[in-house]
């Protein structure tokens, strides 16, 4: 699936001119003159980042950008301005904007923000596939491997294991094996680093 | 013109000091009149006097006195009556008899003179001054000498002589009153007058004139012997009738009565002192002929004197009249004219012709009163001129006129076209006046106005600084990713051609829309007088609310627009309504500073009132107005604002009245308040 730039203005010819030098730089671009049109036509599912203007009646950038927080929070968000409103600028970079431009906003600082856009979007989806990979696997274990595993996250040795789950020695060694080849890790330390990095704390 | 009221009954009892010096003096004046009396002459019978001045004394005393005090001045001359009769040797029933009749000609006179002529003055009018020869020297003589004549009858007379007794004393009595009456009662009347005094020149010709008479009068009499016989005595007998006449003109009333006085007193006392010059067989036939005679004389000059009185005195009042009105127009600075329709004749008054600075002895017409008004001006002159004739209203115009030095002056005129009674126009009457310096403050003011609305628009246009710039980078934003756009399209190997076409009108229409803006910001900033044109208000509405955009969305309001679409055609000057417009949003805008930002809401509804009229109604949800402040929002310097001048409303409502609509500011029944703004239609006469 191709990136593409999700343009947002309430001015006409400030769309249309943003979208033609997109399209003219290789961009698929949809374009919206308002953000209640682009919330009811978004798809989440596809790549790209999101080009809003600061200043719109109804719902502005920073509500906008709100809004997408809660249903999308990786996607990258470009914002212009027609004002150097330093406040709100600053507001919707610690919000997580990509780049806060200013208007007339210059065509390769544009693409330049598109750009880095993209790589963090690209990067949000990997790390996105590579956590939604690793769940799935947990998924295949027992309620049983599940709890070793949470143990051996938290470093325990398999005797101190089978004491605090009431078996033997020779059971967990067995579980961890199995829970080892069921998330494909080779070791407990890219065991810990995966569980980490997918959020996942001990179950107790 | 001050009249002699005479006392009436009720007047206030004076003190006993002053209540007697009245008759005391009268009762003296009485005796000096019967004795002057005796001095001219009495008949044959050395008693009866033809020239009798007492009755006349007494009867001006009554007129003086209030009545009911008459008796006590009856009873005062009575000494002086018996006194002075006893002198001449009068028996006591014939002096009782003389004294009752004296008293009723006096009272009879007294009181139908009071009654019938009214106050003094009598003798500058001909209908009181013939009323008062009717009462006086006819009516009331002809009826009290029916007891008069009992007189020489009680003192030897024959009983058969009783008509011949009964005219002696009528005509006696009339001559007195005709001789001495108006003299004492124009007196009597003048004493009052605080400006009667006759000029040197008038008391030279007055005492010419007495001793021309006296002279002439000599003269006549002295000749009269031998000229009897020539027959040559009507024409002595009217030898001072051109005196007489002489004083009548030149003196009135007054001068006639003291010529008649003067001849009378002259005649008789030559007649009856020496030899007869009329030669009859008896003084008494020749005292009949000249009473007869003095009576024929007197009547007329008196009336020939009242008549020429009135008339000068009529004279005056309107030459009074004429000077106050032209006193008056030229301290209004008004000058008067009128326009003959049938002689063609323009009359215009010094004032005016000063005004217009016209010759003063050049002949004035209407061209040349048209050829003054300045050529722009003249076309409205003569339609007005139309309309004054065919209309019976006051016409009211103002136009300029060019002055000899070339000065440019405003004048103000007002006419109106004087019809007879068949309601044809006979002339145009009418008031010029110089309003240039009027002109000159209104249009100070209407600068200063402006000023005021200008240095207002271009302190709103700091504060909206930032939306203008908002509307510059839009344009330039585009302008600017159109170019870049073709730029990176034209770099390609096969490039669209059609698109950078496309990139290219857009950029040529964005620039025009820069362009715009700049112009409609130019236009906020320029100085001038206001420019009607054709308004869309729909649009009007529309550009502010474009050029507010960013200030309503920095500010969180939200702008609900209600238009009602096909408006009648309006006009007005765009900036000056976009200012009021702007106002009132910005008003409307701050009075919701404290409201959550989910209820800032204005709306704004524009509406079609009857007879070409448009609404534009702007509503808030905010605070609304303060009771205690209703009546003052609209006044200049009133402010609720912390930094606000006071002069947004005002000046916007003064915008409004130029363009010949209203400005209202109401609350809401439920929250915050509505602007209405009235605009009348295109065709309504502008206050411009």
């Amino acid at each position: 699936m191709s990136f593409v730039t999700f343009l947002v203005d309430d001015d006409g010819g400030v769309l249309k001119a943003l979208a033609r030098l997109l399209r003219a730089a290789g961009y698929e671009t949809r374009a919206y003159a308002s953000p209640q049109n682009f919330l009811a036509k978004y798809d989440p599912a596809l790549p790209g980042c999101i080009i809003l203007d600061l200043a719109m009646p109804g719902l502005d950038g920073l509500a906008l950008q709100q809004e997408l927080a809660e249903q999308d929070p990786e996607r990258p968000v470009i914002f212009l301005t027609g004002t150097g409103d330093i406040a709100r600028g600053v507001r919707a970079m610690k919000a997580g904007a990509v780049d806060f431009l200013t208007k007339p906003v210059d065509g390769t600082q544009l693409l330049a923000a598109v750009d880095r856009a993209r790589r963090k979007d690209d990067e949000a989806r990997n790390a996105r596939a590579n956590r939604e990979g690793f769940e799935r696997r947990i998924a295949r274990l027992t309620p049983r491997e599940r709890q070793v595993l949470d143990y051996v996250v938290l470093g325990r040795l398999n005797k101190q294991i089978a004491l605090a789950l009431g078996t033997v020695e020779k059971t967990i060694k067995v579980h961890r094996g199995r829970v080892m080849a069921k998330l494909e890790v080779r070791s407990v330390a890219e065991l810990v680093r995966l569980t980490e990095r997918a959020g996942l704390g001990p179950t107790r | 013109m001050s009249t002699l009221t005479f006392p009436s009954a009720n007047s206030r009892t004076p003190a006993l000091g002053s209540l007697l010096a009245g008759p005391a003096f009268t009762a003296a004046l009485y005796f000096l009149g019967a004795e002057a009396a005796f001095l001219i002459g009495t008949l044959s019978d050395r008693i009866f006097a033809p020239f009798w001045p007492p009755n006349i004394v007494l009867f001006c005393a009554l007129l003086l006195a209030p009545p009911r005090l008459w008796w006590l001045y009856l009873l005062a001359t009575f000494p002086a009556h018996v006194v002075a009769e006893l002198g001449v040797g009068m028996p006591m029933p014939q002096l009782l008899v003389a004294f009752a009749t004296n008293c009723a000609v006096a009272l009879v006179n007294a009181a139908a003179t009071r009654g019938l002529l009214g106050p003094l003055p009598w003798f500058d009018s001909l209908s009181k001054a013939l009323l008062y020869v009717a009462i006086t020297a006819v009516a009331s003589p002809a009826l009290v000498a029916l007891g008069g004549a009992f007189v020489p009858i009680l003192g030897g007379g024959s009983v058969y002589n009783y008509w011949t007794f009964w005219v002696q004393w009528c005509l006696s009595n009339t001559v007195s009153i005709l001789a001495l009456g108006p003299v004492v009662l124009t007196w009597l009347s003048d004493r009052n007058r605080p400006a009667a005094h006759l000029s040197s020149g008038a008391i030279v010709e007055g005492a010419l004139l007495s001793a021309g008479l006296f002279l002439v009068c000599a003269f006549a009499f002295e000749s009269g012997k031998g000229a009897v016989a020539d027959g040559l005595l009507p024409a002595i007998l009217y030898l001072p009738l051109p005196l007489i006449l002489w004083a009548a003109i030149r003196f009135g009333a007054r001068g006639a009565s003291v010529a008649i006085l003067v001849v009378a007193v002259a005649l008789l006392w030559r007649t009856l002192n020496g030899p007869n010059p009329f030669s009859a067989d008896t003084p008494e036939e020749s005292v009949f002929a000249i009473q007869a005679f003095l009576i024929g004389v007197s009547i007329p000059v008196l009336l020939l004197g009242t008549a020429i009185e009135e008339t000068r005195r009529a004279e005056q009042a309107v030459r009074k009249s004429e000077e106050s009105m032209s006193f008056a127009a030229i301290a209004a600075d008004l000058c008067l004219w009128h326009f003959n329709y049938r002689s063609d004749q323009f009359w215009i008054t010094d004032h005016g012709r000063r005004m217009f600075d016209l010759a003063l002895d050049a002949p004035v017409t209407k061209q040349s009163i048209i050829d003054a008004i300045h050529p722009h001006d003249q076309p409205a002159a003569r339609s007005a001129i139309r309309s004054v004739a065919l209309s019976d209203r006051l016409i009211d115009t103002e136009f300029r006129i060019i002055r000899r030095d070339g000065s440019i002056r405003w004048v103000r005129a007002r006419a109106r076209a004087d019809r007879n009674a068949r309601g044809e126009k006979i002339k145009i009457s009418g008031t010029f006046a110089d309003i240039t310096t009027q002109k000159a403050a209104e249009s100070e003011l209407a600068q200063q106005r402006r000023d005021l609305a200008h240095l207002m628009r271009v302190s709103m246009l700091g504060e909206l600084s930032g939306s203008f710039a908002h509307e510059l980078t839009q344009p330039l934003t585009a302008i600017l990713s159109n170019a870049q756009a073709a730029k990176l399209i034209m770099a390609n190997a096969s490039p669209d051609f059609a698109e950078v076409a496309a990139a290219l009108d857009d950029i040529i229409s964005e620039d025009d829309r820069a362009g715009k803006v700049i112009h409609h910001m130019r236009g906020m900033l320029k100085k001038g007088e206001a420019k009607f044109e054709p308004i869309n208000v729909n649009d009007l509405v529309g550009s502010t609310l474009r050029l507010l955009n960013n200030e309503l969305i920095a500010r969180r309001v939200t702008c609900d627009c209600n238009l009602t679409k096909e408006l009648p055609p309006t006009s007005g000057d765009p900036v000056q309504l976009q200012q009021v417009l702007l106002n009132l949003i910005m008003n409307a805008v701050e009075a919701m500073h404290g409201v959550s930002s989910s209820r800032r809401i204005i709306t704004i509804r524009t509406r079609t009132l009857g007879q070409g009229k448009v609404s534009i109604d702007i509503s808030d949800r905010g605070t609304g107005v303060a009771p205690t402040h209703e009546h003052q929002i609209f006044q200049p310097f009133f402010t609720t604002k912390e930094r606000g001048l006071g002069l947004g409303l005002a000046i916007c409502s003064s915008i409004m009245k130029l363009h010949g609509g209203t400005l209202d500011l109401e609350n809401n029944p439920d929250e915050g308040a509505t602007a209405t703004l009235v605009i009348p239609g295109e065709d309504v006469h502008l206050v411009s």
